[in-house]
This record gives C-alpha cells, structure tokens and sequence, in this order.
C-alpha cells in the first residue's frame, strides 16, 4: 500500500508552495523575472535529466525552488551565462552528486545563490519587498498544514531572528524587509533535506539561523539583504548535521540512564 | 495504568470489516506458508497420506528439536514436497474429521511443566522474541513478557469481540505465562475494562491511541525498553487464549478468528479459520471484479500467500500493485532509476509512535549502517514495526527487508 508522502508528492506540494511569491514575482517584475526563472529552470532541468540518464537520479519538482529563489534573492541584472553558471554549480554540486533531492546535505537553492553573491560581486540585488512577504504566507499554511517545513524549524528561527535583531538594532526591521527573509525561512532555511531530523535539533538549528540571519543582515547594513539570508541558510545547514549527531548522541545517553 | 499515544497515521481505507464472527467457506486445506519457516530448519515427522489429529506433531526444528509445529485440523496429509538440501517445500493437510489431540495437563503449574506443555502442543512457536524477532530457544528465560491484547492496524479485527468470548482463558494464559520470566508481564489492550487483575507481576496496560498504538514495539518502548540487552517475548493474545484454553481442556484448538476485509471482499467480516488457512479456498465467490490480490497480514505490511502465516490476524483482499516498469521514465537506455530518498515529513515523524528517532534511523538503515541503527533503537524492532515507516515514506525502500539484514548483523556479531 502506498502512502503520501513519497518524494514525489512532498516535491510537488513544495513546488506547489512556490505559486504564491511567484505570482508576486510575475507582477512586480514582469517579463524580466519571467527571462531568468526560464533560464535557470531549464538549466536545473537539464542537469537532472543528464544525472537521470547516466546515473538512474531520479528527477524532482524541486528544481522549482532553484529558479524562483534566484528570481527573489537575486534580481539583480544579471546575464543569461550567470545564472546558467550558478545554476549548474548549484546542482550539480549541492545536490545531482549526491543522488539528487533527498541525498543532498546543502539545499541547491543556497549553493547556487551564494556562487552568485562571491562570484559576481558588481552585480546589486534590489531586496524583496512587503508583497512577498505577505505572499509567503499562504506558501508556510500549505507546508506546514503537509508536515513539509518542521514548524519547530519556522518558530524558532523567528524568535533567534527577532531577539537578535531587537539586540543589535532595537527593533525588527520594517515589513518589506521581510520580503526576502520571508521567502528563505519558508523555502530554504525550512527545506526538509536540508534541515536537522531531529526535534531538538530542529529548534537548535532555528535559532541558529534566526541568529545568523539578523547578524548578517546587521553586518550588510540592512535586515533582509538577500546575502544575509542566504549565506545564514548555508552556515545553518553546514551545521546541520553536527546538531542532529550531538542531539541523538545526548538522546542515546539519557535513555541508557533512564532506563538502567 | 494507561498510555496515550501521541503519533500515528489514521488510514482510512475501504472494505472495513463488519465487526461481527460470522459464516465463511469452509476451509477445506491448510499448509505451511514460507514465511513460518523463516529461521527454522524442519525435521518433518510425517509422511505424505499419514491422518493426523488437531494438534499432531507435523515437524520440528533441527536445532532446537522440543521445538515442534503441530496440525491446525485434523485430516490427512496430503501433499509433502522438499526443495533443495530437503528443505521443506510445502506440506498440506486435507482436513477431515474432527479428533484432536489430547495433551496431559500438569498437576502442579511450575516453569518447566509449563514449558514442556507449551512444547508439545505446538503453542511455543506463538512467542517471538525481541530482539532479533526468532522463536525463543527453549530454557531461556525473558525479561519481560508482553501479551498484545489489541490491534490497531487498518482492517483489522476489534480485539474486544474476539476476547469477549475467552476471557477467563485469556486470564489463564496470561497467569501460565507469569511462570516464564521473573520479569513483569505486561497485558496491552484497548481502553476499556481491564482485561486481568493487576497482580504481583501482572500489569495491565491500555493503549490509547491510533496504529501504531497496537504494535507490540510501541508497548515495550513505553513500558520496558530494550536497554542494557533486555530480552523481551511478545505473544497474541488469540495464541495467549489458546494457552489458557489448554491449560483448562488439555487441546489446542487451530482455529483462529481473522478479518477477512479490504476493497476487494463484497462483504468484509470476521471469520474463524484454522491457522495456515488456505487463502484460494477462503475467498473462493467472495472476491468483487478487478485486479486483487490476498494478502496474508494487513494491507500495511501483509504478504502475497497461499496460506495464512501463523503471525497474521488479517486476510486483505486488496489491489494488485501497479507494475514498476511505468516508472521507470525515460525506459530501458537510460541508467535504471535509483531507489528514491526518504524525505523528511511529519506523517514519517508520527509513523514510529516511540521514543526513537525516525529519520535518522531510515537514514542508517537505507545505508546498511547496522552499529548506528543499533546506536537509535532497532533492536527493539522487528520487520512488522515498519510497514507504517514504509507506507509513510512513500514506499521508497523496503525498510523492512533493511531492518531484517540491519538485525541479521548485528544478531551474528553477538
């Protein structure tokens, strides 16, 4: 008997999630934004499709979230050979070598997004504004009403991120600034691959992000600079492993005591 | 003492049962499935046309030869077949008759009557121990002993109506089994009215709560895991009746109720069947129009069989599976697809109602890493523990064959 939540159908469901700050992204900016996620969804597809045919790595939904990520994160003007680069490093490297969606340790997304950012410099990106914040909303009801994105992942890194931001600024950053960080907390940051399996360590790794994300935001200049996102979803999901070794090695340790 | 369960998948399927034991075909034939035979070596005792009684020695196990498999009916054998290295192939009794055999009680119960009896009449082989989920040798002693008095699998039978009729049987069962170890003996069941007074070792716990609340693994998670190399025996309580039945009229009786459901079944209902029922002969005019298959087990983890295998409670009719070639895009040039990942999700977190970690347990086991998963807990479960797991994800792996050879590691390196 088969049961829902294949890799197929949470792939789906995620790239169903995407619709909303696509939507806003359509509006906002039109043919252009509609120029680069074509670009790099076909960049990403055809990369699957290489790894599907000399490697039998199954292909997944998920190179939606790729391509809508760089449309929000980084819109900046960029030539159709950058983003076809970043894309293909991005998923290669961060995922098709690994044995595709599922068997990566960093999200593709993230890896792709910081190529950009180190390797073209000159290139500015505008931040994300209220629309897709508010756009963002719908996306979090959907995936975590699915169980997709751990909702211990997206209160925690709220809370790290408001504290932190509260300590170094003394105040939240205002709502269009939230436009970017919105849209990583919900498709990067709560990636289920990519994030801790663990329920403590999910939380840890939150906070951790959350923290991350305010302090870099703070370092950029600006809460919500795409690169402070960025950059925080992929020191987080470095340390995602080690977060779920310490929380099951503590885990193993009390339940031997426990029950001695 | 009650538990809640707080995890679990509700499945709701079609064809549930008509609460209710009613008529069936009569079941003509009854065999030996494979799967009773796993990690026994049978040294058969009869010949092809020899009549045998309910409760006749058919074979035992080489290794451990008190270890013996009786008749479920008593007829004649009529059909025995070795494979390769004489292993058995299939032995099939045509029923006839109704003698049964007489088992002489003990005077006085002790450790060793009581085990001797358990022996003899074939009722030994109902224990399964964890870890590693093989028949306890005889003279060891558990640690604790758990009698599964409910099911919460889908389709399955409401363990009530089957218990309202041995209640005192169950409590004898359950008493002899309290001969067995020096440990607790837990009886798990429904919400309700206690099945047995709680005693010096006797605990009865109800389990509140959707499947997996029922398996076996989740009672001994919650009330005595498997730490420090703790052995524990499960036991039905259908098997734990027959016990206490014996122990009352000195037979065994073969004849087990089950639910007979699933989509396909025009009308799904309990039936009594012997034990190794043959399934064909079951579901013989029952079967609505369409592609089904019986199962031997529930629709989560229950097998394509002939024969109704000793551990299952369920027959499912239920769809044949698609074939896997439809998947397999873009077809036979390219590299054959990789098994998919197991992806993270809440119904995966709850599949597992305990306290060991999910995920990073597929993780280990999808990789062979035995030591880990030993590491997060799978010595405390067994192949039936992972249907949920299995249907959770998806389907991706076969967790329990993984689970099987992450044990068969870790039970030769002891």
């Amino acid at each position: 008997m088969l049961g829902v939540w294949s890799r197929g159908t949470v792939g789906w469901v995620i790239a169903a999630a995407l619709l909303p700050p696509l939507a806003v992204l359509l509006v906002e900016q039109g043919v252009s934004a509609a120029q680069g996620i074509a670009v790099a969804l076909a960049a990403v597809l055809a990369w699957q499709a290489v790894f599907r045919f000399t490697a039998g790595v199954p292909m997944s939904p998920t190179a939606t979230v790729t391509a809508v990520a760089l449309g929000v994160l980084a819109p900046g003007d960029m030539a159709w050979w950058q983003l076809a680069l970043a894309v293909s490093f991005g998923t290669v490297l961060g995922e098709s070598v690994f044995g595709g969606w599922g068997r990566n340790v960093l999200s593709p997304a993230v890896v792709t997004l910081a190529f950009v950012y180190v390797s073209f410099p000159e290139v500015s990106h505008p931040p994300a504004g209220a629309w897709m914040a508010l756009a963002c909303v719908p996306s979090a009801v959907v995936l975590l009403a699915a169980g997709i994105v751990s909702w211990r992942v997206l209160a925690s890194s709220v809370v790290g991120l408001l504290a932190t931001a509260w300590a170094l600024d003394g105040q939240p950053g205002s709502v269009a600034a939230w436009g970017g960080v919105a849209f990583g907390l919900v498709f990067l940051v709560g990636d289920p691959v990519s994030s801790p399996s663990t329920s403590a360590g999910r939380v840890l790794y939150g906070v951790l992000t959350g923290v991350l994300v305010a302090y870099l935001g703070h370092q950029y200049g600006a809460l919500g600079a795409p690169q402070a996102i960025v950059f925080a979803a992929l020191l987080a999901s470095i340390f995602a492993p080690l977060i779920d070794q310490a929380v099951l090695a503590l885990w193993a340790y009390r339940r031997g005591r426990r029950h001695a | 003492m009650k538990v809640r369960i707080k995890g679990g998948i509700e499945i709701v399927l079609r064809g549930q049962p008509v609460q209710a034991i009613q008529a069936a075909n009569t079941v003509q034939t009854v065999g030996t499935p494979s799967m009773d035979l796993w990690g026994i070596r049978p040294d058969v005792l009869v010949a092809e046309g020899d009549v045998v009684e309910e409760g006749t020695a058919l074979f035992r196990d080489r290794k451990r030869p008190q270890i013996c498999f009786t008749a479920a009916v008593s007829g004649m054998v009529s059909e025995l077949t070795f494979g390769a290295q004489r292993q058995l192939a299939s032995l099939r009794i045509t029923a006839g008759g109704h003698a049964r055999r007489q088992f002489k009680r003990p005077v006085a119960a002790s450790r060793d009557s009581i085990q001797a009896l358990l022996l003899e009449s074939g009722l030994w082989p109902s224990f399964v121990a964890r870890p590693f989920g093989r028949i306890p040798d005889p003279g060891s002693t558990p640690d604790a002993v758990f009698v599964t008095a409910l099911d919460t699998r889908p389709l399955a039978a409401d363990a009530s109506i089957v218990q309202a009729e041995g209640r005192e049987d169950l409590a004898r069962g359950v008493s002899c089994l309290s001969h067995l170890t020096a440990g607790p003996v837990f009886v798990c069941q429904a919400p309700g009215e206690p099945l047995v007074q709680d005693g010096d070792r006797l605990r009865c716990v109800s389990f509140d709560g959707i499947h997996p609340a029922g398996l076996a693994a989740t009672h001994v998670n919650r009330l005595f895991p498997l730490v420090g190399g703790r052995t524990v025996w499960q036991v039905h309580y259908q098997d734990a009746m027959a016990m206490g039945a014996l122990m009352r009229s000195g037979e065994v009786s073969g004849q087990r109720v089950v639910a007979l459901a699933g989509e396909g079944v025009r009308r799904p209902r309990l039936v009594r069947i012997p034990r190794g029922a043959d399934l064909d002969e079951l579901v013989q005019g029952e079967v609505g129009g369409g592609a089904y298959q019986v199962l031997s087990g529930s629709p989560l983890g229950g097998r394509p069989s002939r024969y109704l295998g000793r551990h299952h409670w369920q027959v499912t009719v239920w769809p044949r599976p698609p074939s896997e070639t439809r998947r397999n895009w873009p077809g036979p040039r390219a590299q054959a697809l990789k098994p998919s990942a197991v992806i993270a999700s809440a119904a995966l977190s709850r599949s597992l109602a305990l306290d060991l970690p999910v995920l990073p347990l597929v993780r280990a086991l999808s990789v062979g890493d035995a030591e880990t998963a030993a590491r997060l807990g799978c010595l405390e479960l067994l192949e039936e523990d992972m249907a949920l797991v299995t249907y959770a994800s998806g389907e991706a792996l076969d967790l329990a064959a993984l689970l099987r050879s992450a044990l068969d590691v870790l039970e030769a390196a002891q």
